[in-house]
């Protein structure tokens, strides 16, 4: 469904990625994964072409996105940002329900608020729905914004560091309603993930980058391997393979 | 659970439909306030008197509605209704509830073309002159900033920082004009310096009314994309919107309302960044009502202001530049003690 | 004996009607922009503008006198000029009551009493021949006089207040509290004003030839809307008088003509033209030149 050939992005002078190269299936998770700076979020914004790459291609269902209209893009790949700016009341359901932009000419239909509704009930944040987006806790605000990215109703996701300011619990949470979605609408999830064990538990190929390049690509038990993650990370560490899923203790850090 | 959806659904069609209501209580009130302004003059002309002589054909009270009255609260309502839309475009682009249409230096680069047209243009005894130049340098101030944006990016940190730059600017040169005018140019200065609806006559209004009111459909339509440019720009890129155009051409539009404000009627202040400020608290952001609504506040606001300020010291005005200024100071003090949130 | 340097046009005036422009040393930049006014006078040293004069060009000039505004530039002037051993006039020659005063101090200083005498006493007589006429009158007409910014009329501290009393007429702002106080179209229309004066400000008269700024602002003010209802604008009676001749020393001039417009038929027989000539010739020593009124 997806094809990245040859992604390169430069930014004064320096390569921040290059021949970044791989594809992804209809259903498929991917996590992008590597050391802060390497690269991770500008590779989410070169697909999503909020950043034009300057080489390579990135190919949606056979077509080319540097030739589409930006009307037909937003149709078919939802973003959600690392970050959630907020300087003006907003409620939450207006939020969400900025992500049905691209099918709302003035006044939003009944089936675009069905959808929000729904999207709502799914967050479990029905209480909240008519709250300012402001008032919610970290996590409750990172639902919201998958909830947007969901209204978009989009073959393709790409999540930015989707569970980095959250506690333990909405971590799991929002792992498995992207998990959950990405099985019942066959939506295509690429997400740069911090969380090296998040990423191996719900993922179904790890890409892990190393100085703007992909030092490896795969399934997770052959990608998070001591040796990779000494050479990417510089960090020591055991890989606990009796559980249900590889489980990553760090050690120490390697000079 | 598909109740429970169907409520909120309901719920968010009710609250738009709250909104919508605030839109036509503030039109109400719009017409309420235009009704006494009319009413309000030197020759007293009682309310009712005053209205049916909109109507009448002849006679000194419908001359006097017509030419002078009728005039003068129309402006009221433009500049008012402009600087209340146009202020709340300028917060959504720059991204910043402290905004006002003369954060870019707008209104600067207005009284510097004034200053020079007052203190160069003395003899030239064209009524346009002033205005002409007033409206003229405010406009370069505008597309100043939009060229500073074209090269380092439209980036909202950006675009307040030159306005700044050029508010100072402009600020400065008036300033060493003014040192160089003779006393009854700096007098003349200061006075149109202090905003006046007194001059408004039909012809004006028709100009005024042509540049401040055209862009109002162009602006609208891109009420969405204001909402999303909330988001931050990079979510409302990959939601759709072009950031890079919407910001361009919001910013010359609403810079040609504010200029078409100013160069008539000196600077009047405050407005365009109370009333989005006081609607934004009452209704939200969702600017397909914002909009709207900040402009009938912005209308009244000036409309109540210009009343106030011809008839609490009669026969004096008090100039309308100076009555906004007095209905600042306290909504600042009010928006400091209330301040709860992280923003307003 | 002394040297003079002089920081306004007003005061240059009265020192050449003094007879004393031999004295001058140093003069204000103002004088380059009416050179045709200022035929020999403009070519000495300038000193800076009226209200911020430069202290060491003025030092370097050596004077004994600097003659200022009692307002502009500030007590600095005299804390700058003084460990020079200049001393500092301030004489302002602005308003009618106190021009005859400040000039005969200014004779006594300079010792040109008789040049002094002469002048307080031509004006003098001047001013005398219309407030003898005046008195005599038991209805004075109501006049609307605006400065130069639209819509701004002349209340009580204002020169046109003054000079609005001098020449005769009531100056229907006198009742306001300030001397600049903006008014709406619709109150002068309510006052009905019999005649209109607007001060205009179009640059140094001296050297222009032709009415046409003059003209143009009247017509401005006859076309206002509703403005067709006033007295004054139905029967012509608006009258446009340039800021050279509004305060200062030719003050006299303007208010002969605002007494003219005010009591034709009493002054039928003054011809302020005549007395500008007669100023003109006897104490600038130039020839009459110039555009000040109209019509």
């Amino acid at each position: 469904m997806l094809d990245i050939k040859n992604l390169g992005f430069r930014y004064r002078k320096a390569d921040i990625l290059k021949d970044i190269r791989f594809e992804l299936d209809k259903g498929e998770i991917i996590s992008i994964v590597g050391p802060n700076g390497v690269g991770k979020s500008t590779l989410l914004k070169c697909i999503a072409r909020i950043l034009k790459p300057g080489q390579g291609s990135v190919v949606i269902d056979g077509k080319d996105a540097a030739g589409m209209k930006s009307s037909d893009l937003v149709k078919c790949i939802g973003y959600v940002p690392q970050d959630f700016p907020s300087k003006f009341p907003l409620t939450v359901f207006e939020a969400i329900l900025m992500g049905r932009r691209p099918y709302i000419t003035w006044r939003p239909s009944d089936n675009d608020l069905k959808i929000v509704s729904d999207l709502i009930d799914l967050m479990e944040l029905t209480d909240l729905a008519m709250q300012d987006f402001d008032c919610l806790s970290g996590g409750q605000k990172q639902k919201v914004l998958l909830a947007r990215a969901f209204a978009q109703e989009t073959d393709l996701l790409l999540l930015d560091e989707p569970t980095s300011n959250l506690d333990l619990k909405h971590q799991l949470e929002v792992m498995e309603i992207i998990s959950d979605m990405s099985n019942k609408k066959n939506t295509g999830v690429i997400m740069s993930v911090h969380d090296l064990n998040l990423a191996a538990r719900f993922s179904d190929k790890i890409v892990m980058l190393r100085k703007g390049k992909i030092f490896c690509a795969g399934k997770p038990e052959h990608v998070m391997t001591v040796q990779n993650i000494r050479s990417v990370y510089d960090v020591e560490v055991m890989i606990n393979t009796d559980q249900i899923h590889p489980f990553i203790q760090p050690l120490r850090a390697v000079s | 659970m598909n109740t429970e959806s169907s409520d909120i659904h309901k719920e968010y069609r009710n609250l738009t439909g709250k909104k919508t209501a605030f839109i036509i209580l503030l039109f109400i009130l719009l017409l309420f306030s235009a009704i006494i302004g009319i009413s309000k003059g030197a020759l007293s002309i009682g309310m009712f008197d005053s209205i049916k002589a909109i109507f009448k054909d002849s006679g000194t009270a419908h001359a006097i509605v017509w030419k002078l009255r009728l005039p003068r609260v129309i402006m009221a309502i433009l500049v008012g209704g402009g600087l209340g839309f146009a202020g709340t475009v300028f917060q959504a682009v720059l991204k910043n509830p402290l905004a006002s249409p003369y954060t870019l230096g707008i209104a600067s680069g207005a009284g510097f073309g004034a200053v020079v047209a007052i203190l160069f243009g003395s003899g030239i005894a064209s009524e346009y002159l002033v205005p002409g130049f007033a409206f003229f340098f405010a406009l370069t101030s505008s597309f100043f900033i939009l060229g500073i944006s074209g090269i380092k990016g439209p980036s909202s940190e950006t675009m307040i920082l030159a306005g700044i730059a050029t508010m100072f600017l402009f600020s400065s040169l008036t300033s060493f004009f003014q040192y160089m005018g003779t006393m009854e140019q700096v007098h003349e200065v200061v006075f149109w310096f202090f905003g006046s609806l007194s001059r408004a006559g039909w012809k004006e209004i028709g100009l005024a009314g042509a540049m401040i009111l055209l862009p109002f459909p162009f602006i609208m339509k891109m009420s969405w994309d204001f909402n999303l440019l909330s988001a931050g720009d990079e979510a409302a890129k990959a939601l759709g919107v072009n950031v890079k155009r919407i910001k361009i051409t919001s910013i010359i539009l609403a810079s040609l309302i504010t200029s078409g404000v100013i160069c008539f009627t000196g600077i009047i202040g405050f407005i365009g960044l109370v009333a989005p400020h006081i609607c934004r608290m009452l209704i939200g952001s969702d600017h397909r009502f914002l909009l709207p609504a900040s402009a009938l506040t912005g209308a009244v606001v000036v409309l109540a202001a210009d009343t106030l300020g011809r008839t609490l010291w009669a026969p004096q005005v008090i100039p309308i530049g100076i009555m906004t200024s007095f209905i600042g100071v306290p909504f600042f003090f009010y928006l400091l003690m209330k301040k709860t949130k992280e923003y307003w | 004996m002394k040297k003079l340097v002089i920081l306004t046009s007003d005061a240059l005036e009265i020192i050449r009607a003094l007879n004393a422009a031999e004295l001058v040393a140093g003069v204000n930049s103002g004088t380059e922009e009416n050179p045709l006014f200022w035929p020999k006078l403009k070519d000495l040293p300038k000193v800076g503008r009226w209200n911020g004069p430069n202290y060491e060009l003025i030092a370097g000039l050596n004077p004994d006198l600097v003659i200022g505004y009692a307002g502009r530039p500030g007590p600095e002037m005299e804390k700058k000029l003084s460990p020079f051993g200049i001393t500092v006039l301030r004489l302002n020659f602005y308003k009618i009551k106190t021009l005859a005063k400040e000039v005969k101090i200014l004779g006594s200083i300079l010792k040109k009493e008789k040049e002094a005498k002469e002048f307080a006493d031509w004006y003098q007589q001047k001013i005398e021949l219309i407030q003898d006429r005046i008195r005599k009158i038991d209805k004075l007409p109501n006049v609307y006089i605006e400065s130069y910014t639209d819509y701004h009329s002349t209340g009580p501290g204002s020169g046109a207040d003054e000079m609005c009393a001098y020449a005769g007429g009531h100056n229907i702002s006198s009742g306001f509290a300030i001397p600049y106080p903006e008014v709406t179209p619709e109150w002068v229309v309510a006052k009905n004003p019999d005649i209109i004066v607007k001060a205009a400000s179009i640059g140094r008269c001296y050297q222009i030839p032709k009415p046409d700024k003059l003209k143009n602002i009247r017509t401005g003010i006859i076309k206002r809307p509703a403005w067709d209802n006033i007295s004054a604008v139905r029967k012509g009676k608006v009258y446009v008088l340039a800021n050279d001749i509004w305060t200062g020393p030719m003050a006299i001039v303007g208010i002969s003509y605002m007494a003219k417009w005010f009591h034709p038929a009493l002054f039928k027989d003054i011809d302020p033209v005549l007395i500008h000539k007669e100023y003109l010739k006897k104490f600038q020593k130039i020839k009459y030149s110039g555009v000040y009124v109209y019509p």
